[in-house]
């Protein structure tokens, strides 16, 4: 059977090995770079802002794997930070735990719109998102509000450095390194790819895709509350408005990771290595002194040229709406 | 329901019950025809309820022009959700074009004056970054949420770089004369508001182009089988509902007499839940501009009436959410095969 | 002298390694109506696709009034005067009639863009009244039941394929008369006179044989992709016709009939009363251990509805389902799977395969529970048992890694074979398992379902064919209309002739 070289075939191969095309990215921002980027300290600034993104990102790669999106995870962290940042000082540090319990109910919540109801989830994630801006601006309407300085002994322990690097830091990776395992080795994670790329063939065989596309919401909304949680311990203050550029870092850098946008093709691993890059172009296009204001726009064209890589449409002749 | 479908399925055939479930599915599709009207009926009263002042020519006036600018960014929206897309765009492009503009007319920030010619630039301007879009969902295949998501963010990350953070003011006078100027008490805006929304709809129900939009949107592939250019008639509509947005924004920069890119901000979803709420469907074939009109009226009185309520304007937005939800889960459709997830 | 308006000489179709159809010539003269008939996947449904230009020929040529004609596309047929009315339906549910006819061809009636509406349906009006209908042109599609959007569709074919050709035209009809009403079908047969009368050729495919018998001037018999008789109708009857579409032609070793067990008394699922609102009514059955239970009957007859709701895909309105004397009710396809019944779709493309995924995947995605444990999963387990389904059922591939949508149509549904059969259901719904299959493949999934039995599972069997039906089966369940109309036991050697079912499914 000789197989014909096409387009499809290198967009293939290409998505294949995104994310080696990412990390090659990564190299040449740090070549432009100064060498003082690769100094201990920056690197642990960069971890600091890394982790949340991480776990942002990880955790909507479990919707998109799916097929799916979720367009408020900007607005749930911003949610999950203001309410920390407000309480961290009475709560204590169980109101992580809590966050967590938050995100999982929303994650549900979302789920269950999308599968029973099969309503479009961009559509569905667009109205909860309402519904989360709306708890985190009535909760402190005033902008930012920083947690008192006689209570930040309770926060302090998350950005302290252990083994050179941040706590919330470790954490991320460790979650990450779950969410890997659960994608790879886990009965759910093999299923999720299948309902992402067949969700028909998936119910067919006997898989049960309502549940599925209701626990990859959970993960992710569980992911984004706890990451709104660690920008409260980060910046050590309730900011309303950290989510507002999250959504599209995290797509992208999915999207960077060699994952399909609709599905079906994907890993935690290579999402991990698109959070990476996109965290190297951002502070690589601070360090060369780029005006902030383009950061959007570039990172939506990355976005924008990786997602054409990626596109996968061998195998599927779906209509494409 | 079932309880009816048993009652009436011990004592016929098969071809009996096949004929009752055809009649019952058009009784249905009916009553959901008329729904939006009757909401609409609904919804006056309950505004006429709350306010004296409600049917005076002042107050509808005032309606029509809150109206305006929703209107005017229904008339794209209306064919992109015909299609059985989304453009969620439109935010970036209403707050780039209303920043491009300020930019290039009279302002107070540099010695630009381009007048009329600057509008008409940032028309063109847009319009061609809705083909764009177009060209991205049609020939590389990305679903549409994904590349106007995309272009969305990079159109806010231009309109922010135009006015490098600091919002243009405008001394344009042609503007002033627009947003003061009114014909029987009504606006200047919201007759050319009206205006729009009339060529878009004389477009969708009268040419070709329109009705190939609608045939897309319902049975693709019987389209193409027609030789009708699905490709190009898709590009054309990213392209018009680009227009359409980029022709709010002037309006809004108009209005406000500011440029920056706020001026975009929680345009789209509102239009989205009035074209729904209106009787148009997210999976597309059905709808159309009379039924956006509607839409959009529901959705000015009830804004309008929350206002008066005192409700929160936040919590309106979460207001808005739950009506989606309700709407299109009313309207749902089975078998429906696209990508949509 | 009647023209010869189309011709084919040696015509057939292949798919890979599976031949479908082969060595077809016919004549179609002008002014006639000529009748297809044969039993599902005996390659007239495939004739059509080639005649209409949706598909390839992969032999043979094709002659339009005299000349050589080829298509690529269905769009390039109607331009040369061949047009077919599909079953599935081609109309834009959110277009009027008008718009719907013209559809693609609105150009002549638009200035400057703007379409003159008016005219259009005045024209639409002229055409609908040239096939007796007196519809409003300015309804739309959605809004008319089956029937309607049926004759509008003939209406619509036949507006475009005489309007563009030079000459007579051929009209294709697929099973129109499934859905009319019988006042309905006698208005088409009257189109169908009119159409002849111009000097158009019309071929109508239909399983009812009184209508063939009723309607066309010769009849062409299809049985397992090759024309077996083409004669006049007026020489022609049922008994004659059903001899010519039936009869066996594969031998009992095809379908391992030595190896049929018999079924044992234990049952292991019953159905009773069950209905499906519109669809089908007053089901009821026993399913019992280590049987093969056939499913026949015509398209439309209710059995693949029977066979979504036993999988779990849709709920019944009325009715119960029993295993092991306990009431069951799937809610999705996944508790009808934990319950044990596991289905083969039939639309292996759409629903059989998860195209992007590797073969392994594909195998073991309705067994996952089972194999992890304490919901780990190992690599190394999946590969084992991928490999070793591989090896078992002889499926080709490089590695157990490949893409399965690389693979061909017979290795394809051998992998989703494997799948239901590591499910460890013991109740398998097959439908049309050998669909698209090459014959070496075929006899490989016989024998598969021998092996299936032999170890006391069950399995429901829609067949591809009614010999593979007849062939597989101990009992054979007969579906007419949304209802049972009759049942055959019978041990291998006993089996019922092909004859006695076609007349209860039709």
């Amino acid at each position: 059977m000789t197989k014909k070289l096409n387009l499809s075939d290198i967009s293939y191969s290409f998505s294949k090995y995104m994310y080696i095309v990412s990390i090659v990215l990564v190299f040449l921002v740090f070549t432009i770079m100064s060498p003082q980027f690769l100094s201990l300290y920056s690197l642990q600034n960069l971890a600091l802002e890394t982790a949340p993104m991480l776990l942002m990102s990880c955790g909507i790669s479990f919707v998109i794997f799916t097929g799916g999106i979720d367009l408020g995870t900007g607005s749930i962290a911003s949610c999950t930070c203001v309410i920390t940042g407000l309480y961290v000082s009475q709560v204590g540090n169980s109101i992580i735990l809590l966050m967590l319990v938050v995100g999982c109910v929303m994650g549900v919540i979302n789920g269950i719109l999308v599968s029973k109801l099969k309503l479009p989830s961009f559509i569905v994630t667009l109205c909860t998102t309402n519904f989360w801006n709306f708890v985190a601006l009535r909760l402190s309407p005033s902008g930012s509000q920083i947690i008192p300085l006689n209570k930040r002994s309770m926060v302090n322990w998350a950005t302290k450095d252990v083994i050179g690097f941040p706590v919330i830091f470790w954490i991320a990776l460790a979650i990450t390194a779950l969410l890997y395992f659960i994608q790879q080795y886990t009965v759910f994670g093999k299923t999720i790819l299948s309902v992402g790329a067949n969700t028909r063939a998936t119910r067919m065989a006997g898989v049960d895709t309502d549940k599925a596309q209701i626990a990859a919401f959970v993960i992710c909304d569980a992911c984004c509350a706890l990451a709104g949680a660690f920008y409260a311990y980060k910046l050590k203050s309730a900011v309303p408005t950290v989510g507002l550029d999250l959504n599209l870092l995290s797509i992208a850098a999915v999207a960077l990771g060699g994952a399909s946008m609709v599905g079906g093709r994907g890993s935690v691993l290579h999402t991990l290595v698109g959070v990476i890059t996109i965290t190297a172009v951002t502070s690589g296009l601070e360090i060369i002194g780029c005006n902030a204001l383009w950061k959007d726009i570039i990172i939506g064209m990355i976005l924008i040229l990786a997602v054409c890589l990626n596109s996968d449409s061998k195998g599927r002749d779906l209509i494409i709406k | 329901m079932k309880k009816k479908l048993v009652e009436y399925m011990g004592s016929s055939t098969v071809a009996q019950q096949f004929t009752y479930k055809v009649k019952l599915d058009a009784k249905n599709e009916k009553i959901r025809r008329y729904a939006p009207l009757i909401l609409l009926i609904v919804m006056t009263i309950i505004c006429a309820s709350s306010q004296k002042s409600f049917f005076t020519w002042g107050n509808i006036v005032n309606l029509m022009y809150q109206m305006s600018i929703p209107l005017v960014i229904s008339v794209g929206l209306t064919y992109v959700l015909l299609l059985g897309s989304i453009d969620l765009s439109i935010e970036g492009v209403m707050g780039f074009a209303g920043s491009l503009v300020a930019y290039l007319v009279l302002n107070r920030t540099n010695s630009n004056n381009f007048g009329i010619w600057g509008i008409i630039f940032v028309i063109i301007l847009c319009t061609l970054v809705g083909a764009f879009t177009g060209v991205l969902h049609v020939k590389a295949r990305i679903a549409s949420f994904i590349v106007t998501y995309a272009i969305g963010c990079i159109m806010t990350g231009f309109a922010v770089l135009v006015y490098n953070s600091n919002p243009i003011q405008v001394s344009e006078p042609l503007f002033d004369s627009i947003s003061r100027g009114s014909f029987l008490q009504i606006p200047y805006i919201t007759l050319i508001s009206f205006l729009i929304f009339l060529i878009g709809a004389v477009i969708l129900k009268y040419t070709a182009f329109g009705r190939a939009v609608y045939a897309i949107g319902d049975n693709e592939v019987a389209t193409r089988s027609a030789g009708i250019n699905v490709d190009l008639v898709k590009i054309k509509v990213f392209a018009l509902c680009a227009c359409t947005a980029c022709l709010a924004g002037i309006l809004q920069c108009v209005r406000l007499k500011i440029g920056q890119s706020s001026l975009g901000t929680d345009q789209m979803f509102p239009v989205v839940t009035a074209i729904v709420v209106g009787g148009g469907s997210l999976y597309g074939g059905k709808g159309g501009a009379f039924q956006s009109f509607i839409g959009v009226l529901i959705y000015t009185e009830l804004a309008n009436w929350l206002t008066l309520m005192g409700v929160d304007p936040y919590f309106k937005e979460v207001i808005l959410g739950l009506i989606i939800i309700i709407a299109v889960t009313l309207t749902i459709e089975r078998n429906r095969q696209t990508i949509s997830k | 002298m009647k023209e010869l308006l189309f011709e084919t000489k040696g015509i057939g179709k292949t798919y890979g390694t599976n031949t479908v159809l082969h060595d077809i010539d016919m004549k179609v003269y002008s002014g006639e109506v000529i009748g297809l008939i044969g039993e599902n996947g005996a390659g007239k449904s495939t004739l059509m696709k080639l005649i209409c230009g949706a598909e390839k020929p992969s032999m043979g040529s094709m002659y339009l009034r005299g000349e050589e004609y080829h298509s690529n596309s269905i769009l390039e047929s109607n331009h040369q005067g061949i047009g077919m009315v599909f079953q599935e339906q081609s109309l834009v549910g959110a277009l009027t009639i008008a718009q719907n006819i013209f559809l693609g061809r609105e150009k002549k009636y638009s200035k400057a863009g703007f379409v003159n509406w008016a005219a259009m349906n005045q024209d639409a009006k002229k055409t609908l009244g040239q096939v007796g209908l007196n519809f409003d042109p300015n309804k739309k599609v959605r809004d008319l039941d089956f029937a309607a959007r049926q004759m509008v569709e003939i209406a619509k074919v036949l507006n475009v394929v005489t309007e563009s050709a030079e000459g007579h035209a051929v009209i294709l009809l697929d099973e129109p008369t499934t859905v009319l009403s019988n006042e309905e079908i006698e208005n088409l047969f009257k189109q169908i006179e009119r159409m002849k009368k111009e000097g158009n050729a019309v071929i109508f495919i239909s399983h009812r044989l009184d209508e063939v018998l009723k309607v066309t001037d010769r009849i062409y018999v299809f049985k397992d992709g090759a024309c077996t008789a083409d004669m006049n109708t007026k020489d022609a009857d049922e008994s004659v016709l059903y001899e010519k579409m039936v009869g066996r032609s594969t031998t009992g070793e095809f379908y391992h009939e030595d190896r049929q067990t018999a079924p044992s008394d234990d049952v292991v699922l019953e159905v009773n009363d069950l209905s499906l609102f519109g669809i089908f009514n007053h089901v009821g059955f026993k399913l019992k251990k280590g049987e093969v239970l056939g499913l026949c009957g015509v398209e439309g007859s209710g059995k693949e509805a029977l066979c979504s709701v036993l999988m779990g895909d849709e709920g019944q309105t009325s009715g119960t389902m029993s295993m092991d004397g306990r009431e069951v009710t799937f809610k999705n396809p996944c508790k009808a799977r934990r319950s044990g019944i596991i289905c083969v779709p039939k639309e292996r493309r759409d629903e059989g395969i998860i195209g992007i995924l590797s073969i392994s995947d594909n195998i073991v995605i309705s067994h996952m529970e089972q194999i992890s444990s304490r919901g780990y999963v190992s690599g190394k387990k999946m590969k084992k048992i991928s490999s070793d389904w591989v090896q078992k059922l002889k499926i080709k591939c490089v590695s157990i890694n490949d893409r399965i949508n690389q693979l061909s149509g017979g290795n394809a549904q051998k992998v989703i074979f494997a799948r239901a059969l590591e499910s460890g259901c013991h109740i398998l719904i097959l439908n049309h398992p050998t669909r698209g299959v090459d014959v070496g493949s075929k006899e490989e999934i016989y024998s598969l379902i021998r092996d299936i039995t032999e170890k006391g599972n069950s399995v429901i069997l829609l067949g591809d064919t009614l010999d593979e039906c007849i062939g597989m089966s101990s009992r054979i369940i007969v579906l007419k209309d949304g209802v049972i109309s009759g049942e055959f036991d019978f041990p291998a050697g006993e089996k019922p002739s092909q004859f006695d079912i076609v007349k209860m499914m039709m």
